[in-house]
């Protein structure tokens, strides 16, 4: 159970970052919350007493999103159930409602953000891989005396291993910040033991984008998460892609590749049994993405024997 | 710790309400606003039990601290119809398709497909389905409750007639009729009140210290210092139990709270009944207790090897049961057999995991009857062995069982009614203990996990001659439901099949493990997993189809069970039957392969994927292309 002292509500970025810099130690930043909460319980860490819960989920300037000069900036408190619904996130983002229909449910998508899911950290969050094959940045905010500073980073760099990230005590993660991968076709897989409500076992996430006959690769755009203490980027095998005719045999020797990258400490030699029919199954649907005809599941298994 | 001052409209009235800072939604709604029709099945967002909608959209309210709600506008189970009037068409198809079984679930899979159908009144089947997948039942199965969102999603659009939701014409009988169950309006409002729903005035609230260890002397518990903590009215530990101390469905070997030792971790210790259930949790914590470990057992064929440490005195070998049957001459039959096969089998513990975790309310009444509200599922036995343990005569004793969320067997057994008998005698004042989920699953008792070897004689033709079966089942520390759950094993043992010569044990162990209890179909489930596993391994050795081995041994009308019980009819004929022909089966011994024709035919489940909503996306780039 997550007890507090003061539960605060600022709706500005300075308010928050001055109340934050303020917040007693132990206190803690809120966005939709749904990860703080199921935290706090038995079998986790159990009774928590924080002093201050600071909920971002008012800062006006965390609201929202901008498309501008082919980057799209994600406000912090945009959530996930915004990537399935909102028709320019749809497709400047290609890949991120498939991640999102695959992401909890209707309901904790509502509250659940993007950067509450990458400053959690965990090797399994859906959204990384994904963010990181658009070469995703996080921009975080602090104060400086009474003057606003933001710094920003590439996000593989940010996460530094599961629940570990390069956030400084007194930042707020003001916003996520992707290319635009319009003209893109993206895909999301995951592997979990239930349809809803699951955390990954393994996820890839891919983005591909053709030539205009439709027969080349253009560009590649591939990572994966659940198989390491932090998602993996797949840059060899996009390099392997980029500019190659696509056949089926290509995709299928370039889907060989990754499988002794999974270091998962558990459940290993499953996990690279389902990598390699993942990176396949990523790109094939990203291509069904690109217009490509969708192939039988005939097709599919003749490319596995 | 300071308020929230609070303000929304909450079934479009205004609420305006201090509150502490740390509740979430749900707390706010069912604990200060009493509206219990909202419900907690897990508290960790897992379940959709607390399912609301915050302007206009439906989120879990166990994951949503209230002051997310300030200024919204909130919509819940209770606010969905008009007070007084009709329930909406999604309450009423559910109610028209039984879809409410114990009902805990029903007000958040109304609000669900309420949520499905404003998002998208023309969802067809797999998207109501994605948009319900956030939501948990246990008991109806999904079935009817998909049938009843389809019926309302089409009554809403006018495609079919609001008669759709009237009851089916009686026939003259009940069998083979739909008949309407009388308590599906108060499930499907949110009306009806579960053991954790209720209130009474002046009530506490209980929180239970449970053992960190599996086997453990108990030296001292010291609750000075809890007691002394201003809101707590009163601890208890099994030094209060006023009687003799012991219950249990066949053996009375479990103490209310642990007494002198603990045997599994998770085992009550001590409670105390408070203002509200942070004072209790805080009094919890003051609570010291030394222990000693012991040496602990946690395999059951381990726990019987000779200086194992014993869990009961009364039980040296640990063994709480073993259930032997004898019928013919094993060892003729074996003789007799063409093939012998022999072969191991195993089921694991299973959490009974009722949407309801376990809650109860108990009282003393004006003439001092100690009542107790819970959902229990065996109040009579309960009654009788809580006289007994709080020595009172038997009109004293009053259970009142209030509606089951359900049990499946897992509230079958009296592990927590005790305690709140003890803490209102002690307290005088009504007290209630709500389970969290966690607690559910670390404290209940589970399915008792089988090993199983097999070893069975044929003739070529397919003909059972001898079957040799024994099980060993891990019963945790207390016996609880074992012998029966062994008896019961050891009667269906071998299934319906007439087999001449039979050698059954089953045998119950106590272990350190948490204890095994009563489970849908008590030990049956575990035969039936070994018996109708072997009977296929042996078909594909023998090359014959298994649902002619099974014909060529099943019992027929009249049979006489191992157990010497006369069967007037038998129906497994009739079932593999209707078996064979839903399944499409092609006649043939197992072990064909690929060869087969009848994999993936009509009925068979496509792979699970998601995404249903971009089906007409999906649709228009394919079209775009061609
Ligand atoms: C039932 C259930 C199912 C789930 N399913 C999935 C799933 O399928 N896939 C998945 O990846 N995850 C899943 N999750 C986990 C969780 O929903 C996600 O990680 C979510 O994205 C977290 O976002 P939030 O906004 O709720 O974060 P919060 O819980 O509010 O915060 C998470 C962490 O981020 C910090 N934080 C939040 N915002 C900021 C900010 N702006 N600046 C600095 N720090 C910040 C918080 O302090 C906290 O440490 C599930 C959770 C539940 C309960
Ligand atoms: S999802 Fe909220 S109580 Fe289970
Ligand atoms: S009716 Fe769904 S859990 Fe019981």
């Amino acid at each position: 159970m997550l007890t507090c002292d003061h539960y605060l509500m600022p709706t500005s970025l300075e308010e928050a970052l001055m109340l934050w810099r303020g917040a007693p130690s132990g206190s803690r930043l809120v966005a939709g919350a749904t990860d703080i909460l199921p935290w706090a319980r038995e079998g986790r860490a159990g009774d928590v007493h924080l002093p201050s819960l600071i909920d971002l989920s008012r800062v006006k300037e965390l609201c929202g999103y901008t498309v501008e000069a082919g980057k799209v900036r994600l406000g912090a408190n945009v959530v996930y159930q915004q990537f399935l619904e909102d028709e320019t996130l749809r497709r400047h983002l290609p890949a991120m409602p498939f991640c999102a229909i695959w992401f909890a449910d209707d309901q904790i998508r509502q509250q659940a953000t993007l950067a509450g899911n990458i400053v959690n950290a965990s090797p399994a969050g859906d959204g990384i891989p994904p963010v990181i094959a658009m070469n995703g940045e996080i921009e975080m905010a602090r104060l400086d005396g009474d003057r606003i500073v933001r710094r920003t980073m590439r996000v593989a760099e940010f996460l530094r291993g599961p629940g570990k990230t390069a956030l400084g005590p007194d930042e707020i993660v003001t916003a996520i910040i992707c290319e635009s991968m319009e003209g893109y076709g993206g895909s999301f897989q995951k592997v979990g033991q239930r349809r809803s409500l699951v955390i990954s076992s393994v996820c890839a996430a891919a983005f591909v984008k053709t030539d205009p006959s439709g027969e080349i690769f253009e560009d590649v755009r591939l990572a994966l998460g659940g198989v390491g203490p932090v998602p993996l980027r797949l840059t060899d095998i996009e390099d392997m892609l980029r500019g190659q005719r696509i056949t089926r045999q290509l995709v299928a020797d370039a889907a060989g590749l990754p499988a002794d990258r999974v270091a998962s400490r558990t459940r290993r030699d499953y996990r690279r049994a389902v990598v390699r029919g993942f990176i396949e199954a990523a790109i094939e649907d990203a291509l069904v993405a690109c217009g490509a005809p969708q192939p039988g599941p005939a097709q599919r298994e003749a490319a596995h024997v | 710790m300071s308020d929230l001052e609070l303000e929304m409209h909450i079934n479009g009235r205004a609420v305006k309400r201090r509150a502490a800072p740390h509740l979430r939604l749900l707390d706010f709604l069912r604990d200060d606003l009493n509206m219990t029709g909202t419900k907690e099945g897990c508290g960790a967002g897992e379940c959709g039990t607390c399912s609301v909608f915050v302007d206009g959209k439906l989120v879990k309210s166990c994951l949503m601290p209230v002051g997310k709600a300030n200024g919204a506008r909130i919509e819940t189970i209770e606010g969905l119809a008009p007070k007084g009037g009709d329930l909406t068409e999604v309450q009423r198809a559910f109610h028209k398709t039984g879809a409410s079984q114990c009902g805990y679930c029903i007000p958040g899979m109304v609000m669900a497909a309420t949520s499905a159908l404003r998002e998208n009144p023309d969802a067809g089947i797999e998207e109501i389905k994605e948009r319900l997948g956030g939501n948990i039942c246990r008991c109806t199965g999904y079935t009817k409750i998909f049938e009843a969102v389809e019926i309302a999603r089409d009554v809403i659009a006018g495609r079919l007639s609001a008669a759709a939701l009237e009851p089916d014409p009686a026939g003259n009988s009940f069998i083979g009729n739909n008949v309407r169950r009388l308590d599906a309006p108060s499930k499907v409002s949110g009306r009806l009140r579960y053991a954790g729903d209720m209130v009474m005035p002046d009530m506490l609230h209980m929180q239970v210290l449970r053992s960190p260890h599996p086997h453990a002397r108990i030296r001292v518990i010291d609750v000075s210092a809890a007691h002394a903590l201003p809101g707590v009215a009163c601890v208890i530990t099994a030094a209060d139990v006023p009687g003799e101390d012991g219950f249990g469905v066949f053996v009375h070997d479990q103490p209310i709270m642990a007494r002198g030792i603990v045997r599994y971790v998770g085992e009550a210790v001590a409670a105390v009944a408070a203002e509200d259930v942070l004072t209790a949790k805080e009094a919890l914590r003051l609570i010291k207790v030394e222990y000693d470990e012991l040496p602990a057992v946690f395999d059951p064929e381990d726990a019987m090897k000779i200086g194992a440490p014993v869990l009961h005195d009364y039980a040296p070998t640990n063994i709480t049961k073993h259930i032997p049957i004898r019928k013919g001459d094993v060892e003729q039959g074996f003789a007799e057999a063409d093939l012998i096969v022999e072969d191991y089998y195993e089921t694991q513990q299973v959490e009974h995991a009722y949407l309801e975790p376990e809650a109860g309310l108990a009282y003393v009444d004006h003439d001092d009857v100690v009542t107790v509200i819970s959902p229990s599922q065996n109040i009579t036995h309960h009654r009788h062995m809580l006289a007994k343990i709080i020595d009172k005569p038997i009109n004293k004793v009053r259970f009142i069982m209030s509606p089951v969320g359900g049990g499946f067997g897992g509230k079958e057994d009296m592990i927590y009614q005790g305690m709140l008998a003890l803490a209102a005698m002690k307290s005088g004042r009504p007290v209630r203990l709500v389970y969290t989920r966690e607690e559910s699953i670390i404290s209940t008792a589970k399915r008792h996990p089988a090993r199983i070897t097999y070893k069975m004689g044929l003739k070529n033709d397919g003909r059972i001659t001898a079957v040799e079966f024994k099980m060993i089942s891990d019963g945790g520390a207390y016996g609880m439901s074992t012998e029966g759950v062994m008896r019961k094993a050891a009667i269906l043992a071998c299934g319906p099949y007439d087999i001449p010569n039979v050698k059954i044990d089953t045998i119950g162990v106590y272990t350190n493990n948490t204890p095994s209890g009563a489970f849908r179909t008590f030990g049956a489930m575990q035969a039936q997993f070994a018996t109708e596993s072997h009977l296929d391994i042996c078909a594909e050795k023998l090359g014959l189809d298994p649902f002619e081995i099974r014909r060529r041994n099943m019992m027929q009308d009249g049979a006489i069970t191992h157990t010497q019980q006369t069967l007037g009819k038998v129906s497994i004929g009739t079932v593999l039957d209707a078996a064979e022909t839903a399944s499409h089966w092609e006649a043939g011994a197992p072990g064909r392969g690929e060869s087969r024709s009848d994999l993936g035919g009509e009925g068979t489940r496509a792979p699970c994927t998601l995404g249903a909503r971009f089906a007409p996306a999906v649709a228009k780039v394919k079209k775009e292309v061609a």
